[in-house]
């Protein structure tokens, strides 16, 4: 099914509430009117097959509007993506919810409502998610004015130190106490929530009853910081969105920004990215299966891994000059050649790692006990993960074959040759912790098979475009977003022809796996809720941003 | 043994006969409370530097060096590390039962302490040969459920609350099949007294319990495996497990109470082993050497076989020690669900049919006839193959990370296997 042919459907059913369509940008939009957008979006899941959200957004337009997009993709069906919009009075922002629709919503509008001050109307639980409840305004409205201090903490740079007179807030609990359940408090510092996560579970003894995640421990406002710094100046913030993974974010920036402003990236370019992405990919789902059994009570294998993950840091190392946050990659192009040592050295790691992984299956893979702790457990059913628009291997390990690499191509990655692994339900069910976790081992053996054919194919040329170095946009809009290891890393970028973006927007895997753990978490133990949180591979940045 | 080197003391030095002093009890006293004492030492000598050991195999199985700083190799980290826990604050949190909470840890300790009254160290190293031994070390073992409980609930923090109630249902179920897996050896030696366990045994492998029969090896195996439940090791450290209740019911403590803590759980490592030395490794035997031999000598004769016996039973119970280190830092933890499966619905049944089985053989099967020694046969046979396939795999692991370490960095391993990393 073509745009047009969409378009026309969704004519049909709503007559004036199309309001425009727009063909230039990346993804084709289509515009209607805000009391029509409910109507709109049952319409395009039920009928049209767009079975995910997979980002909302809700962009200022001062003096009068605030503009809502929604990007829909169809996973299983044919029709590929669209991105619907609205505009909505900047006073009374007020549209209709679609956590009906799609549950991945539930969490997308709360953010949109606690940053920018959307009213979701219809919204289960409408609260602020990043920011404390008390917090005053909508940050990410272009008229806001950020308040000298919070509780007596100073806000700006200037007088940050010493603080003296700062005043708790209260403490009040976060959820209250269900009688017959016992509230308990996982995080924010546990070590099973990977980073500064705080999880409210209701336990009945051992059984859980309901986990409620609470994030914004780590929200640092990359948004925000990234409308305020020029293009370049924020590949080093995207970094730190993800940092086990931050070739990917760095990736989607600059195919983000290369996409708006119409940057072509020379083709060596393409593959230094490719090498160093996958080679990054391997990386974290080191830390990602490692962390799985150290959670487990196996540590052994976690350090097996991490030393694997030291020799590929080295080699970062030589690649870009950073072992965590790399910063490799510019506005067309990388910032510089991966040289023939390098190449040789990765190699000849690639042989080792190889071995290496077969030691580790039969260390922790084929431990039986490792396999009963997982097995069976969290399933996750494909309908339930397209509705909250779970993506990467979480996605893949339900069955389902959707990686971008392969689904919506880009970079070099239609010329290369691998398989996409998914879940066979190979000690239990379809979807289970177990298959998220081999689904991740697999994956790496993908990337091995990608890398050698990368550094076989590597051409030769120049590595950078030509880009000024005040880069200066026309007013264009466009979500770029890669197969990161944690599934979809978005950035969706809108532009006002200055030298800065108008509104950026990050999406991230994680954002969207955590209120799965709230979905799947009724029922499980306390042991299998670790089991969980690390079989979805959560790191809190991702989420908070 | 005990009462009759005290007697023996008594007509050395006093030169009057022990049986009509009316003081010879007081005699009697001191000499337990000078071995209990010894026995203390040991555990903290033990407790210590089992820390440093376990840490080191821990870092060669992860391929890593592990503590190499205080002292040459690092044999000193475990006094490093006390020293430290003494310096460090003792926190008792405001809303903890302040009581409970400082009782807590010495309880823990006291019940793991008490076992070592009747664990024989050597042919005539013992605190007290109880002729309840066996009873009183299950007993006194269980004492550690109420302390763990006690600071469990007493630190008023939940995860600690969880911890401590882990830990009751926990210990509370195994030792269900940890009595009766012993109890076949109780079977086979009749009786209860640790000594005349290790007495019913022999020096050389095939006189030990371990082989006597097939049902004998699968016992020691049970027993050992619900011992290492009972001490919450790895794969039954659930009442601590780090990475779900992040320390469990110690998650309150620190400095010296915190270190109290780990001396019992390092010091309760030696006394599995210990136990399962003594109850199916022939204890202190010496090959080829009877008790008679070690009670009747005199003098610096007598010394001396004490102390090799002392030494048999020491290598026996570090073999079991090295072995339960390398069952920790190999295998992940089990659920709390299936711990009790496997103890309710695998371990109890089994346990149970080992002591029926024991039982039939013992009637039916005469001593010294050629179906026991088929019986014991086939039992080392098992073990046999148990080693072989052990010493297989960690060789072809040995050799293929040489083999890459060869091929990656183009030079050998920087040790041979046979040394301490």
């Amino acid at each position: 099914m073509t745009f047009s042919d969409l378009v026309e459907r969704l004519k049909a059913a709503l007559g004036d509430g199309v309001v425009g369509v727009d063909e230039a940008h990346f993804d084709p939009a289509v515009r209607v009117r805000p009391q029509d957008v409910k109507q709109a979006c049952r319409l395009l899941r039920d009928t049209l097959g767009m079975d995910t959200l997979r980002l909302l957004t809700a962009i200022d337009r001062p003096p009068e509007s605030i503009e809502v997009a929604w990007h829909l993709v169809s996973v299983r069906g044919d029709t590929g993506t669209l991105v619907l919009k609205t505009t909505l009075p900047r006073e009374a922002p007020k549209v209709a919810t679609v956590s009906d629709v799609w549950a991945s919503a539930n969490w997308f509008e709360r953010e949109q409502f606690d940053l920018l001050g959307v009213i979701f109307e219809g919204h289960p639980k409408l609260k602020r998610l990043m920011l404390p409840e008390d917090w005053v305004g909508h940050p990410l409205r272009k008229d806001y004015v950020r308040p000298d201090a919070y509780h007596g903490i100073p806000t700006s740079r200037e007088n940050v130190t010493p603080v003296r007179t700062v005043s708790v807030p209260e403490h009040v609990a976060k959820a209250p106490e269900t009688e017959g359940l016992m509230l308990l408090n996982m995080g924010p510092h546990h070590p099973a929530t990977h980073g500064v996560l705080n999880f409210l579970l209701e336990t009945d003894g051992e059984i859980v009853r309901r986990a409620t995640p609470d994030v914004g421990y780590l929200h640092r406002g990359i948004e925000k910081l990234a409308e305020l710094n020029a293009y370049a100046g924020t590949m080093p913030y995207t970094d730190r969105v993800d940092y086990l993974g931050g070739m990917f974010t760095n990736q989607a920036w600059a195919m983000a920004v290369e996409r708006v402003a119409g940057i072509e990236v020379p083709r060596r370019a393409e593959f230094c990215r490719v090498i160093a992405c996958e080679l990054n990919r391997i990386a974290s789902h080191l830390i990602a299966t490692g962390c799985m059994a150290m959670d487990l009570g196996a540590y052994t294998p976690f350090i097996h891994w991490l030393r694997e993950r030291e020799t590929i840091n080295d080699l970062m190392e030589r690649i870009c000059g950073a072992r965590l946050t790399y910063t490799y990659m510019r506005l067309g192009g990388v910032a510089r050649d991966i040289d023939a040592a390098t190449l040789d050295k990765l190699l000849r790691w690639a042989d080792h790692f190889e071995v290496m992984t077969l030691e580790f299956d039969r260390l922790i893979t084929t431990n039986e006990i490792f396999v009963r702790r997982l097995a069976t457990i969290a399933t996750l059913q494909p309908a339930d993960a397209l509705s909250y628009a779970i993506v990467g291997p979480n996605l893949r390990a339900s069955g389902i074959p959707w990686d971008l690499r392969r689904s919506e191509p880009y970079s070099v990655y239609p010329e290369l040759e691998f398989d996409i692994p998914v879940g066979q339900g190979w000690r239990g069910r379809v979807g289970d912790a177990y298959d998220r976790f081999k689904v991740r081992l697999q994956e790496m053996h993908q990337s091995l098979r990608i890398l050698r054919q990368a550094i076989a194919m590597l051409p030769e040329g120049e590595v950078r475009a030509k880009v000024p170095r005040v880069l200066k946009v026309p007013a264009n809009e466009a979500y770029a977003r890669v197969e990161a290891p944690r599934g979809e890393a978005g950035f969706y970028v809108v532009s006002d022809g200055t030298d800065r973006p108008w509104r950026v927007r990050i999406r991230t895997g994680c954002f969207t796996a955590m209120p799965l753990i709230e979905f799947l978490s009724p029922g499980l133990m306390v042991a299998d809720i670790v089991a969980l949180i690390g079989s979805l591979d959560v790191i809190a940045p991702e989420v908070d941003r | 043994m005990l009462g009759s080197l005290a007697d023996r003391i008594v007509q050395a030095l006093l030169g009057v006969d022990p049986a009509v002093w009316p003081y010879t009890w007081l005699v009697h006293l001191g000499l337990m409370v000078g071995v209990a004492l010894l026995a203390f030492i040991f555990i903290a000598l033990f407790a210590g530097p089992v820390t440093w050991v376990e840490r080191r195999i821990a870092g060669r199985m992860m391929s890593r060096i592990g503590p190499n700083r205080v002292g040459p190799q690092g044999v000193l980290q475990w006094l490093a590390d006390g020293l430290k826990c003494f310096l460090k604050e003792d926190l008792i949190p405001a809303e903890a039962d302040q009581r409970m909470f400082r009782f807590a840890p010495y309880l823990v300790f006291g019940g793991y302490m008490a076992t070592f009254v009747v664990l024989p160290f050597g042919a005539n190293l013992v605190a007290a040969d109880l002729d309840v031994g066996l009873l009183y070390l299950l007993a006194v073992g269980g004492l550690v459920v109420i302390g763990i409980l006690m600071a469990g609930w007493s630190s008023n923090n939940k995860w600690a609350l969880f911890g401590g109630i882990r830990s009751a249902a926990q210990l509370v179920s195994y030792e269900i099949p940890s009595a009766f897996a012993l109890m076949t050896v109780v079977l086979a030696a009749g009786t209860l007294s640790m000594q005349g366990i290790v007495r019913a045994q022999g020096g050389w492998p095939w006189e030990w319990f371990l082989f006597k029969n097939p049902f004998l090896f699968v016992a020691f195996f049970l027993s050992l495996t619900a011992s290492v439940a009972e001490s919450n090791r790895t794969p039954f450290d659930l009442p601590e497990g780090e990475s779900e209740l992040v320390a469990g019911f110690h998650v309150e403590y620190s400095g010296m109470r915190f270190l109290w803590f780990m001396f019992a759980e390092w010091g309760n490592l030696w006394v599995i082993s210990a136990l399962g030395s003594v109850a199916f490794l022939g204890g202190w035997q010496i090959p080829g050497v009877s008790p008679d031999t070690l009670g009747g000598a005199t003098g610096l004769g007598w010394v001396g076989w004490q102390l090799l016996s002392f030494v048999v039973f020491v290598l026996k119970a570090s073999a079991l020690v090295a072995f339960v280190i390398q069952l920790r830092w190999t295998l992940p933890r089990l659920r709390v669900d299936q711990m009790m499966i496997v103890c309710w619905k695998y371990f109890v049944p089994l346990a149970l049919v080992c002591v029926a089985g024991v039982l039939v053989l013992l009637v039916a099967v005469p001593e010294g006839g050629p179906i026991d020694w088929m019986l014991r046969g086939a039992s080392m046979l098992a073990f046999a193959v148990l080693v072989a396939v052990y010493v297989r795999r960690t060789r072809a692991a040995y050799l293929a990370d040489r083999d890459l370490y060869r091929r990656m960095e183009g030079k050998e391993l920087w040790y041979p296997p046979y040394r301490l990393p």
